[in-house]
């Protein structure tokens, strides 16, 4: 894709350009820093709610005890897929168009899969004992954690999944560290140089740098493609109609990608304008994006009507009666948004025309992302009200408590984000040079 | 450069071609032994360029050793602990140990220790870090390619060689 954009720069203009960016961000950032500070002060004042007066106030209770709260956690971690898929799958893949975008998305992983790890904790309820019940911890007689238990694998899927995400991240930086380093001085040089191990940028160090990398987004690779299987197994395992499917993993995983694609490119076309960065993310780059988002969409979309298609060719009748009150019972609203946010809309990025229009494709990359989440609280909630008890039945509603604490966690997840966007590079400047026409004093024939 | 703060010469080109062409011409001269080379980004011809000077880089060992490491502990954690209080779960015996539910711990731990010795891999065998590094021209993590020569004079046979090669500046250090 990289291939076909003609580059109206030259890598002596990659770090001036994008650093210079930093120092002056368009207003509508403080804007919308204040406006992230704001839900997160609301979101922590209904977290207070919730420790100080019991889990009684999220209105979670039988037959549904999981609610609105493990919903945020599924849709966070999914969120954070893309970034490793577009930084470590697509870097395997040698897909040039991916070093434009990969550190926005890796920073989006890093601090969706902080923000999802806040989710169990809140869930717990007495988050001060949290570590005893999720860490590989004795309790007070002894008795070690189930290791038989798909909650206890995704503690360490998840754990797991931000150590490698998190460092894969920071060693992405370094060579940008020291370029930041090498137009400062005093205090700031120190601190650069610091946070960048002193690189200098010497053959030795980019030859282990790039094994190295390679072998990271290697081990990604797996990790990405087994944490929201391991997420998805905690429905999977258990024998509850609409959970217990094989098809849960795959469906999980493309399901992840998709939000995560539609979030890289809701979050990357505004932060592009308000850091000046329009020379570097190229729409070219965001029509790629786009294509992703478009191929992961008709996976999910398969995966719908399979797994509808199963519930009624296995002769299952609890199984169908799930899937039949999905679509027409009480949760029929969430089942439709849900079909029409990730299905329906994504169908108009088959025309280029649309593809290359910003504003159509960033609304529909937010209706896709409100549509995941409803995806996770329609298979979560309508699983868990009616199982093969019928005396066991009940209603569950999200209660304000647990949408407040929602509306906390984006204002935690974006707070983060902008905070790291004001002060570091949003382009990776040595990866995106990689792409751009190499300084030749020999023109190469063609050109 | 580097933690050396050795005396030389530095040699910075503007094009990579020729760089690549100076680093080719230097290569194995008595004159320019223990020379370095610097460069902004990691083109794929400087890679090669790398392993053919350097060999494989040895920081896929530190990442076998880790993953084997990895999936050694994340097996043996659950077998010592289940050995240590078997839990039955379904009314299965036990002490039967769930091989495949443990094959999670063991997947996930290889990948965590493999990462972090691919890490720790790349900074030993880059010398990192270094915090004493000294900074040899300020364009070289911007746009510059760089030669660095030891025990050479700025007016030596070493820096005529360089500007013939086309180097845009070479100054003593």
């Amino acid at each position: 894709m990289s291939d076909l954009v003609t580059w109206d720069k030259t890598i002596s203009d990659v770090n001036p350009g994008i650093l210079v960016g930093l120092k002056n961000p368009h207003p509508s950032f403080y804007v919308a820093l204040s406006i992230s500070v704001v839900c997160l002060i609301i979101g922590a004042v209904f977290w207070g709610i919730e420790i100080s007066q019991g889990m009684g106030v999220t209105g979670l209770n039988a037959p549904v005890y999981w609610g609105v709260l493990i919903t945020d956690f599924v849709f966070w971690v999914g969120i954070g897929h893309a970034g490793t898929l577009i930084s470590a799958i697509l870097f395997l893949f040698r897909a040039k168009w991916r070093n434009s975008i990969n550190r926005s998305a890796e920073a989006m992983t890093v601090f969706a899969v902080i923000t999802a790890g806040l989710f169990p904790l809140i869930h717990v309820g007495r988050v001060w004992v949290a570590a005893y019940w999720m860490l590989p911890l004795p309790n007070t007689n002894n008795l070690w954690v189930n290791f038989r238990s798909p909650l206890m694998w995704d503690v360490f899927a998840i754990s797991t999944y931000l150590t490698v995400s998190l460092l894969f991240w920071y060693m992405g930086l370094l060579p940008d560290l020291a370029s930041m380093r090498d137009r400062v001085t005093g205090f700031k040089r120190i601190l650069f140089n610091f946070m960048s191990f002193g690189w200098t940028g010497s053959l030795r160090q980019w030859h282990h740098y790039e094994t190295g990398y390679g072998f990271l987004a290697a081990l990604a690779t797996p990790l990405v493609l087994s944490v929201h299987s391991i997420v998805s197994w905690d429905f999977a395992m258990s024998m509850q109609p609409g959970w217990h499917t094989t098809i849960f993993p795959p469906y999980f995983v493309a399901g992840a990608i998709l939000s995560g694609c539609a979030m890289v490119y809701s979050l990357v076309l505004p932060l592009r304008w308000m850091f000046h960065l329009e020379g570097f993310i190229r729409k070219e780059h965001l029509e790629a994006l786009i294509r992703l988002t478009l191929l992961t969409s008709t996976i999910v979309a398969y995966a719908y009507g399979i797994e509808f298609f199963i519930a009624w060719y296995s002769g299952n009748e609890y199984e169908w009666a799930i899937f039949q009150k999905r679509a027409t019972g009480p949760y029929a609203f969430y089942f439709w948004v849900m079909t029409f946010c990730n299905c329906i809309f994504p169908l108009v990025f088959w025309s280029k025309k649309i593809r290359n229009n910003t504003t159509v494709c960033f609304i529909v990359c937010v209706l896709v992302n409100v549509g995941m989440w409803f995806e996770r609280y329609n298979i979560i909630v309508s699983s868990l009200v009616e199982d093969f008890l019928p005396s066991s039945w009940g209603h569950y509603e999200p209660s304000y408590i647990e949408m407040g604490i929602t509306l906390g966690s984006f204002g935690w997840f974006f707070t983060w984000l902008l905070i790291f966007c004001r002060f570091f590079p949003l382009v990776s400047m040595s990866e995106l040079k990689l792409i751009m026409p190499k300084p030749l004093r020999k023109k190469p024939e063609g050109h | 450069m580097g933690a050396t703060h050795k005396k030389g010469i530095v040699a910075s080109f503007q094009y990579f071609d020729d760089f690549l062409d100076s680093i080719k011409a230097i290569k194995g001269k008595p004159e320019f032994r223990g020379h370095e080379i610097y460069s902004p980004c990691s083109y794929h011809e400087l890679m090669e360029f790398a392993e053919e000077q350097m060999g494989p880089s040895q920081v896929r060992w530190f990442t076998l050793v880790g993953a084997l490491t990895g999936v050694t502990a994340g097996f043996s954690m659950c077998l010592l602990l289940d050995y240590d209080w078997p839990i039955v779960v379904g009314g299965k015996t036990a002490g039967v140990y769930s091989l495949p539910a443990y094959f999670i711990f063991g997947f996930e731990v290889m990948i965590l220790l493999g990462a972090l010795c691919t890490i720790a891999g790349m900074l030993i065998m880059g010398r990192l870090p270094n915090p004493r590094s000294w900074v040899l021209h300020p364009r070289i993590t911007d746009d510059r390619f760089v030669v660095f020569v030891p025990n050479a004079l700025p007016d030596g046979d070493q820096a005529r060689l360089l500007q013939e090669l086309g180097a845009e500046e070479v100054y003593g250090v």
